[in-house]
């Protein structure tokens, strides 16, 4: 267990709060401009407090609604009614409905519901490459292709695309240092290597990674004041408590880093009067590094927190209901 | 949703009354813009006047993807309508301009990148060979100016490295630039730029990657000889250790001390040796001579752990080549690891198993 100060504690009660009062910001400019982020935000938030152990502290079937509201005719899903369909928020869509248990609730909805999905994301597969585009525009990025994966495996339906050339895709992306870019010849960065890890561990993969030199690249990431940085030479941020102690734990090398130091870099990321957690001490809270703060806080077996996977970022009890394992 | 840096002391707390009206009413027009394109598009008003709303509101909020995808689809249907109130040529100069002000206002925000990429593909199909090389040429201009502001923007070291892809389609092959005794290939001055980027910031790591990218097409290019090969691999070898002399501290410029001595590995995929025929005796004198070099730096920098890990991994190389050397001792090679765990304990668990895999 990681040795804390007293005054370093996790303020559970506040960030379930935070959570809470996030829909209630409708008098905030920031809320309406943000609202390409809304169903990522609902799956960040949601996360979050599956992991704190207030799964119920929102309302499932509101939560529900939205959901359902931002997923169109084609199977994919937007960032919020009348935003168009794209990866990123179909995988949200996707985790949501793992973690609120609800893929009987999607076909009691739309008859075939999964399949449409499934159909929506295996359309999105280059065949010549392997790799995801993240929409019908073409941009292509290992994050679509970890999406794809990522979601896929959750709804039983990797058997829609070619696996194998996804995996070979993401050979490809491998560099000298031993970490992946966002396309072949693209520089290592942390973010990237947590997608490409992910996709090569659904697909069984590991064996192809360089693990002895990425762990070496990856433990580099931690800074003198414990927090982790995305690339050499940049400056650390509590995101990537995630992206990179993700990747370590996939590769079984979470103890190449100092675990105390961390804990209390991310712990002193807390707003301690209105909870959430920040990308830096001090800085505005916001609820992407809420959840990547607590997710990564679980990962370092911080006492009172649910068991996190490190492949989806989800409750273990939920990827092991879904994977059957 | 996802603020970067932003001090939590930097804003009142509690907002005034008039803030609160004034935050109100930029909502509502907000809200109002937003919900007109949307209808507009919805009844499909593919019009100029659409785009100036369009235009509107992505400055306002660049990340509104859906909006770049109404842009899009007004742009698709404003190029093939019979009469035209803009010329092609004119739309896409204006999409340029509105990408490029937006990219130096958010110079990480993915769906402009996106967008700018789409703009130079849709523009090459409606002009032509000729105006569409000009248009990728123009896009080595815009980088460099973002790289300017950012040397390590990851977006544009990316949108970089796929514009000169597109532009090397047209580039004259080699022996063809020879035959008229044109300038070098792209991928040479490409080179240049990383060593440029690099004299100016030894710790730019985005710069070092690149170059390690582009190492291989050079010498291919270049048709270089095996005396060539080693004289460029020598070269390489002197600007990284001048490096590690100027700033031993500096990570960036280690991880390309590593990659050099990956590609003088027996274990290195032959596409990207720098050196094909080395032999086991050369490899040998490469690994003596940097050890006898980092070791100097040593006794002015006794603190800096690169230094031992460096140490570390090219007695472990040498030994795969020869196990016979006299440079080191498996004596020496304990004390480095023992400095490794006195100045990195962060990383104390990294050297423990380090200690076991070496059997030390």
């Amino acid at each position: 267990m990681p040795k804390v100060p007293d005054e370093m504690q996790l303020l559970v009660d506040k960030h379930v709060r935070y959570i809470q009062s996030l829909d209630t910001r409708k008098d905030e400019l920031e809320y309406w401009l943000t609202e390409h982020l809304r169903l990522n935000g609902l799956y960040w938030g949601l996360t979050a407090l599956h992991l704190l152990r207030h799964a119920d502290a929102l309302p499932r079937k509101e939560l529900l609604d939205f959901v359902f509201s931002c997923l169109h005719e084609s199977g994919g899903f937007g960032a919020a009614p009348g935003h168009d369909a794209h990866m990123l928020y179909t995988v949200s869509g996707v985790q949501l409905l793992a973690t609120l248990d609800a893929f009987d609730d999607l076909e009691a909805r739309v008859q075939g519901g999964r399949q449409k999905i499934g159909k929506f994301i295996a359309g999105l597969q280059d065949p010549q490459t392997g790799t995801f585009a993240g929409d019908e525009w073409g941009e292509q990025d290992t994050r679509f292709l970890y999406g794809a994966l990522n979601a896929l495996s959750l709804m039983g339906l990797l058997h829609l695309v070619d696996v194998d050339k996804a995996v070979q895709h993401v050979h490809a992306c491998a560099n000298f240092d031993g970490g992946y870019g966002t396309s072949p010849g693209a520089e290592s960065h942390s973010g990237q290597v947590f997608t490409c890890l992910g996709a090569l561990t659904i697909a069984g993969r590991l064996d192809l990674v360089d693990q002895e030199k990425l762990g070496a690249w990856l433990s580099e990431r931690q800074l003198k004041n414990g927090g982790l940085n995305g690339r050499p030479e940049k400056k650390e941020d509590v995101c990537y408590s995630w992206w990179v102690m993700s990747s370590m734990a996939m590769l079984d090398r979470l103890h190449w880093i100092d675990g105390d130091k961390l804990t209390s870099f991310i712990l002193q990321c807390q707003d301690p009067e209105l909870g959430g957690l920040a990308d830096r001490p001090g800085d505005m809270v916001d609820v992407f590094h809420t959840v990547f703060g607590i997710a990564g806080l679980s990962l370092l077996k911080y006492p009172g927190l649910d068991e996190v996977d490190p492949v989806y970022c989800m409750p273990r009890s939920v990827t092991r209901r879904c994977l059957g394992k | 949703m996802a603020s970067h840096g932003i001090s939590r002391g930097s804003g009142p707390l509690v907002r005034s009354e008039e803030a609160r009206q004034k935050e109100l009413q930029q909502i509502d027009e907000y809200k109002n813009l937003a919900d007109l394109v949307n209808t507009k598009i919805a009844e499909k008003h593919y019009t100029i006047e659409v785009l100036g709303l369009v235009t509107k509101l992505l400055n306002e909020n660049p990340e509104y993807y859906t909006i770049w995808n109404h842009r899009r689809r007004v742009l698709a249907s404003l190029v093939s309508a019979e009469t035209l109130e803009q010329t092609p040529d004119e739309l896409l100069q204006g999409d340029l301009q509105l990408t490029f002000a937006l990219l130096r206002k958010f110079p990480k925000c993915y769906w402009i990148w996106n967008h700018r990429n789409w703009l130079l593909r849709e523009g090459e199909a409606l002009m032509g060979a000729e105006a569409a090389h000009k248009l990728w040429s123009g896009e080595l201009q815009l980088i460099n100016k973002m790289l300017h502001a950012d040397s390590r923007n990851f977006h544009a070291w990316g949108y970089r490295r796929f514009v000169v892809s597109q532009l090397e389609r047209f580039t004259p092959t080699v022996a063809e630039s020879a035959a008229h005794g044109t300038s070098k290939g792209l991928a040479e001055s490409e080179f240049e730029y990383t060593t440029r980027m690099i004299k100016t910031n030894l710790s730019n790591f985005s710069a070092w990657h690149n170059r390690s990218q582009l190492i291989p097409q050079i010498l291919r290019e270049r048709n270089a000889d095996p005396k060539e090969r080693r004289s460029f691999l020598d070269s390489e070898l002197s600007l990284i250790c001048e490096a590690i002399n100027t700033d031993p501290f500096d990570q960036s410029i280690w991880f390309y001390h590593q990659y050099l001595l990956s590609i003088l590995s027996a274990s290195c995929p032959t596409h990207q040796l720098i050196v094909q025929d080395l032999t086991n005796g050369e490899r040998q004198k490469y690994y003596e001579h940097e050890m006898e070099y980092i070791r100097e730096i040593l006794e002015d920098e006794a603190d800096c752990k690169w230094i031992y890990e460096a140490l570390l991994g090219l007695a472990e190389a040498s030994l795969e080549v020869d196990a016979g050397t006299g440079s080191f001792t498996t004596k020496d090679m304990r004390a480095w690891l023992n400095e490794l765990k006195r100045l990195d304990p962060l990383r104390r668990g990294r050297w423990d198993d380090l200690e076991r895999r070496l059997s030390l």
